[in-house]
């Protein structure tokens, strides 16, 4: 009898523990990769990434999940740009996780893992990276960001509109830099000014005080700092204490830019991907007021684009739970997209993907001023 | 020629915080055979530090200064006493205590990262002004940079001429087992060394959170560059620390006067790497 009592106690113990230890099954969760920049020089990025993204998942699962089923967000760090750590996250979130799509970020990472997409047949998401190294090596690899060659187009466009005639460059030696320093010196030629120097320093350089001294040297009359956070904020620090007080034209700036710079934010201008509250876009207006709830700060665009793509994913599971059942694999996704390839956007309206996998989006023109990034119109520049 | 100038003078001004930096990394191993390469993040702990006394405590940069200094100097004797002395008491060999350093650069740098956060901290209160001297700009942050060494290198090299514990300290970089036998206590000794060691690290911390900011790896690099500028100067010896902080700095500068940028740290390591092959042992001998 006592045997007996010990048996089934330790049945039951062993069940309770199996039973809580089993990941959600298949059935009740759908999970989605996300392989952000959680740690290493730029953390900033994964915050509001991750923030983005789960917000997104939280409100979807709020409202019963897709078909009943419960969104799940997994993360894996690719600590600031590392293609081992990203591609080690990828295999991971394809072979133990068991995701149905990724979300990626940051060029170098998102080119690394774009051949495992395609190997294995694995929607990706990129609202990060822009190098366009990334496009045409995945069938599942999609970007609902503007490209380099994009930004720079617009970049450049607005330098040459400006009067500026002498452009100089300053990137960080990376898969990104690199893409976008190509990308203006062929927006450059087209548009028919001089590139007088461009400059690049590595992303854990301990200075960059020669970089700046070739660029004050070749006597610019405008910058473009193709630098990310917080390098940006450095880069344009170290000109303005060398007496280069030309215009600077960022591909962002953001909060941590402003707080290096400090009093020396002033007379930049930043062409990138733009998100904005405003009262007509509904949507987005929801997004902004949501994640200010959530997390005290005002959104960026980089939030908004991850915000943005779990909503992208839902559809494309729900449009998959419809033609396929609950058994869909990822490359179902891609299959659904291009089914239809229009989905409404956190900016405003409505977002196309292009043939080669890129959204198309307007690049606007923000001015900082006054501590504050403004508004200032839409530049279309958009590359073919 | 009209860049010349200004390379070289980007080359003297960071050739002097990783000269800066090579004094102390050098003092501690050549004194206590640890290569400490916590350093990096005690030399983080000291800008966080001095960033938090400023604007949390609302004290004058140069007093936050002291405290991030003495606070970083505690700190690298904290890894001292609590870690590195139970290691070096068992007779464990080089490598174990190699690993247990870098385990510490990584505790420390997280560490910071959870109480601080991990974005970049500044203090844009501090004013500096610009100097103009030929075709070059310097700023005043720049300027303090050269002082500091020249302070801090002919403060130490007094201190280690005239002081008993400056003496002890070159008995124990001559021969640590003889220091022992003539009754010097090599412990507190070690002690005193990572204490005024960190502290150096310190002033250059405090200063490039002036120039750039802090941000919890920022001694990730910073403890690489203090090794190789040790290691070309000599390793213990104080002029080499200075000689090898400038040939680092400067080659690493003028190195892309002619060339792409993206060649810089190619650059600056080549040459090196020459150096050392040319005299393996260092530009100098030990104190």
């Amino acid at each position: 009898m006592f045997t007996k009592a010990i048996k089934g106690l330790t049945c039951a113990v062993v069940g309770t523990i199996l039973a809580a230890g089993t990941p959600a099954t298949a059935e009740d969760t759908i999970k989605i990769g996300g392989i952000f920049s959680m740690s290493g020089t730029a953390p900033y990025y994964g915050q509001v990434m991750s923030q983005g993204a789960q917000l997104a998942i939280d409100e979807i699962n709020a409202e019963g999940g897709v078909d009943g089923r419960k969104l799940e967000l997994v993360i894996e760090d690719h600590k600031s740009g590392n293609t081992q750590a990203a591609v080690t996250g990828m295999n991971r979130l394809i072979n133990v996780v068991g995701v149905k799509a990724v979300l990626s970020s940051f060029s170098g990472p998102t080119a690394a893992i774009a051949p495992i997409s395609q190997d294995r047949g694995i929607f990706t998401l990129n609202g990060g990276g822009v190098s366009p190294k990334m496009i045409g090596v995945s069938d599942h690899m999609f970007h609902n960001r503007s490209m380099a060659l994009d930004l720079a187009l617009a970049s450049v466009a607005y330098a040459v509109e400006s009067g500026h005639k002498r452009i100089a460059q300053i990137a960080i030696k990376s898969e990104f830099g690199d893409s976008a320093i190509a990308a203006a010196i062929e927006a450059a030629e087209r548009a028919g000014v001089e590139i007088v120097a461009s400059e690049q320093f590595a992303n854990d350089a301990t200075n960059i005080d020669a970089q700046i001294a070739k660029i004050r040297a070749a006597r610019p009359d405008v910058v473009l700092n193709w630098a990310t956070t917080p390098q940006a904020g450095i880069a344009v620090k170290r000109l303005r204490d060398i007496q280069v007080n030309v215009p600077v034209q960022s591909m962002e700036w953001t909060s941590e830019d402003f707080a290096i710079a400090g009093d020396h934010s002033e007379n930049i201008f930043v062409v990138t991907d733009y998100f904005s509250a405003s009262e007509e876009n509904e949507w987005g207006k929801h997004f902004h007021d949501a994640y200010v709830a959530r997390h005290g700060d005002d959104p960026d665009f980089y939030a908004a684009n991850y915000y943005e793509a779990i909503y992208v994913i839902a559809e494309l599971i729900s449009r998959a739970h419809d033609a396929k059942g609950k058994d869909f694999a990822s490359a179902d996704l891609t299959e659904q997209l291009w089914a239809d390839n229009s989905f409404k956007s956190v900016y405003g309206g409505t977002m196309k993907f292009r043939d080669n996998g890129v959204v198309i989006k307007r690049v606007a023109l923000l001015e900082v001023k006054d501590g504050k990034t403004e508004f200032v119109r839409f530049i279309e520049a958009a590359a073919d | 020629m009209e860049l010349l100038l200004p390379l070289f003078l980007n080359g003297v001004v960071n050739g002097a915080h990783y000269a800066l930096l090579a004094m102390g990394f050098g003092m501690i191993f050549a004194t206590t055979g640890v290569v400490h390469f916590a350093y990096g993040p005690v030399y983080a702990v000291a800008a966080y530090l001095t960033w938090w006394s400023v604007t949390v405590l609302s004290l004058p940069f140069l007093v936050a200064m002291g405290v991030g200094i003495v606070g970083c100097a505690v700190v690298g004797m904290a890894s001292y006493v609590l870690l590195y002395r139970w290691f070096l008491r068992n007779d464990s060999p080089p490598f174990i205590i190699l690993v247990v350093s870098l385990g510490l650069l990584m505790l420390i740098t997280n560490l910071i990262g959870v109480a601080f956060g991990t974005n970049a901290k500044t203090v844009n209160d501090v004013t500096y002004g610009f100097y103009f001297i030929g075709s070059a700009v310097v700023t005043g942050v720049q300027l303090w940079q050269v002082l500091a060494l020249v302070v801090v290198g002919l403060g130490l090299a007094a201190f280690m001429k005239w002081t008993a514990y400056g003496s002890y300290i070159r008995a124990m970089q001559d021969n640590m087992l003889m220091a022992k036998i003539v009754g010097i206590n090599t412990e507190r000794v070690s002690l005193v060394v990572f204490g005024i060691g960190s502290g150096i690290s310190g002033i250059a911390a405090s200063l490039i959170l002036v120039k750039e900011g802090a941000l919890p790896h920022m001694g990730f690099l910073a403890v690489f560059y203090a090794f190789l500028a040790a290691v070309v100067g000599g390793l213990g010896s104080l002029p080499g620390a200075v000689a090898g902080g400038l040939i680092l700095g400067l080659v690493e500068s003028l190195g892309v006067w002619r060339v792409s940028s993206d060649w810089q740290t190619t650059i600056a390591f080549g040459v090196l790497f020459i150096v050392l092959i040319w005299r393996p042992t260092g530009l100098w001998k030990g104190y």
